[in-house]
């Protein structure tokens, strides 16, 4: 059975984070937000250039009638939606197109990481938890895992976990009992591997089991652990992995959260969610007609 | 005003019409078919009339829209309470009539371990019976519970409609 390190070293197209998302990362976790800086990281990205034009232009951020340049764009969008914005293109392209080991359509892993920022980001909000943008963070990359484990086992993956599936079981019991280790493990190492801080690497690690007691325990992992599962209630990103996991009791009665509040993030999730695509999907058809 | 139900139409990809999260598609092309992919805690429910060819599928989230009443009423599919009765209007709008409509349900599933706290799944299923039960109205077939994924596809030219899960299909109606 290979181990997590030589399946890192093996992957040929092992996804590579760019040297802007560590940059924007710092920005995010320091708080030292540098519009400077953010206006030459988006300047020499084209794609990222066309995605803040899309964002400052579209019903959400712009005005009926009023085109922003991209200088202007960036004014008008800011330091920390810039950042998020910047987060999200460069995760999108990372994920948009994997997860189908684990039985994802195309782009809906994406989906799941997108939905995974943005209940993180609900429940921080909610509970006025200081982090909020490390939530945002840590809920979209939460499921980098799945995309090497998407890479190295592809089509084989289904039919080598079958054998270890059981309805009592987590599918992260499932993962390890059939490769010895599961994809919340694998991506931590990944972020780690990336340089990413080691606190965000600890919340990719254990989103699907947060530890309840100090000093391990810290309150991020247990928001993004939240956020996964009101993203499975959300009916984001569910694979062959079903609802296979469980929301851990300390997290439940820590966050206080009962039925109505998780039921409202649920809403409230995937209507951000949509509002998010929706924008786009209509700047995308403004500048096809234009 | 708002939209009539028959407005629903899903999204068309690759020759099949697509009901997304919290979406609803009406049809009365008998060469149509209708999916709605990876159902877990959502319940899909299908309902077809075998002699006028119309039928729909609904994608439901949630099962009371007092949860979040400005949100139900932007996207009333997203809860049981306001998306079944959208679905039959639509199908009667386009012709179904009540007494002859094959109805379907599946989904409904729970993260493990819930304890009663949540039981997001089995609450999204009582509603649904309640509704039912309180408009007269007999699920056919239904394919609910456990913590799997499930796929529902229903072909328009006889209302056979079929679940998939881990890639495996089965025909859920005619039984």
């Amino acid at each position: 059975m290979a181990d997590i390190d030589q399946i890192l070293d093996k992957v040929d197209r092992l996804p590579a984070l760019p040297s802007s998302v560590v940059r924007v990362t710092d920005m995010l976790t320091s708080g030292a937000t540098d519009l400077g800086e953010i206006e030459q990281i988006v300047r020499h990205d084209e794609a990222l250039s066309m995605a803040i034009l899309r964002y400052a232009n579209s019903a959400r951020y712009g005005r009926p009638g009023r085109m922003f340049d991209l200088k202007q764009s960036i004014v008008r969008l800011g330091g920390k939606v810039l950042l998020k914005i910047v987060l999200e293109q460069q995760a999108s392209a990372m994920f948009v197109r994997a997860g189908a080991a684990y039985g994802l359509r195309r782009g809906a892993l994406w989906r799941g990481a997108l939905g995974g920022a943005l209940a993180a980001d609900q429940i921080a909000r909610t509970h006025d938890f200081a982090d909020k943008d490390l939530c945002f963070l840590c809920g979209l990359l939460r499921d980098v895992g799945k995309l090497v484990m998407d890479m190295h086992f592809g089509s084989e993956y289904l039919s080598l976990i079958s054998k270890h599936m059981q309805p009592e079981r987590t599918f992260v019991e499932c993962e390890r009992a059939a490769f010895g280790f599961d994809h919340a493990q694998i991506g931590g190492e990944l972020a780690g591997r990336w340089g990413l801080p080691e606190r965000i690497c600890k919340t990719i690690r254990f989103h699907h089991e947060p530890p309840a007691e100090a000093p391990e325990h810290d309150l991020l992992v247990d928001i993004v652990h939240a956020a996964d599962i009101i993203c499975l209630w959300a009916g984001l990103a569910i694979g062959y992995d079903g609802l296979q996991y469980k929301l851990a009791p300390h997290v439940r009665d820590g966050l206080g959260l009962d039925r109505r509040e998780a039921e409202l993030d649920v809403s409230l999730t995937w209507c951000r969610l949509r509002e998010i695509e929706e924008s786009m999907e209509n700047a995308l058809v403004q500048e096809h007609d234009s | 005003m708002p939209p009539s139900p028959t407005t629903y139409r899903g999204t068309e990809v690759a020759g099949r019409i697509v009901v997304g999260v919290a979406d609803i598609a009406l049809c009365d092309d008998p060469s149509a078919t209708v999916v709605t992919y990876a159902l877990g805690s959502c319940i899909g429910v299908s309902i077809y009339d075998p002699v006028a060819h119309v039928g729909g599928l609904l994608h439901f989230m949630l099962p009371e829209s007092k949860i979040n009443v400005e949100k139900a009423g932007q996207c009333p599919a997203m809860f049981a309470d306001t998306g079944v009765p959208l679905l039959f209007k639509g199908a009667y709008e386009l012709g179904a009539k009540k007494e002859r409509l094959i109805v379907v349900a599946a989904g409904g599933a729970e993260v493990l371990a819930d304890d009663g706290h949540f039981k997001v799944g089995s609450r999204n299923r009582t509603m649904l019976r309640k509704l039912f039960w309180k408009n007269n109205i007999l699920l056919s077939a239904d394919d609910t519970g456990g913590s799997i994924s499930r796929t529902v596809i229903l072909r328009m030219s006889d209302g056979e409609v079929t679940v998939r899960t881990k890639g495996k299909e089965r025909t859920l109606w005619p039984t």
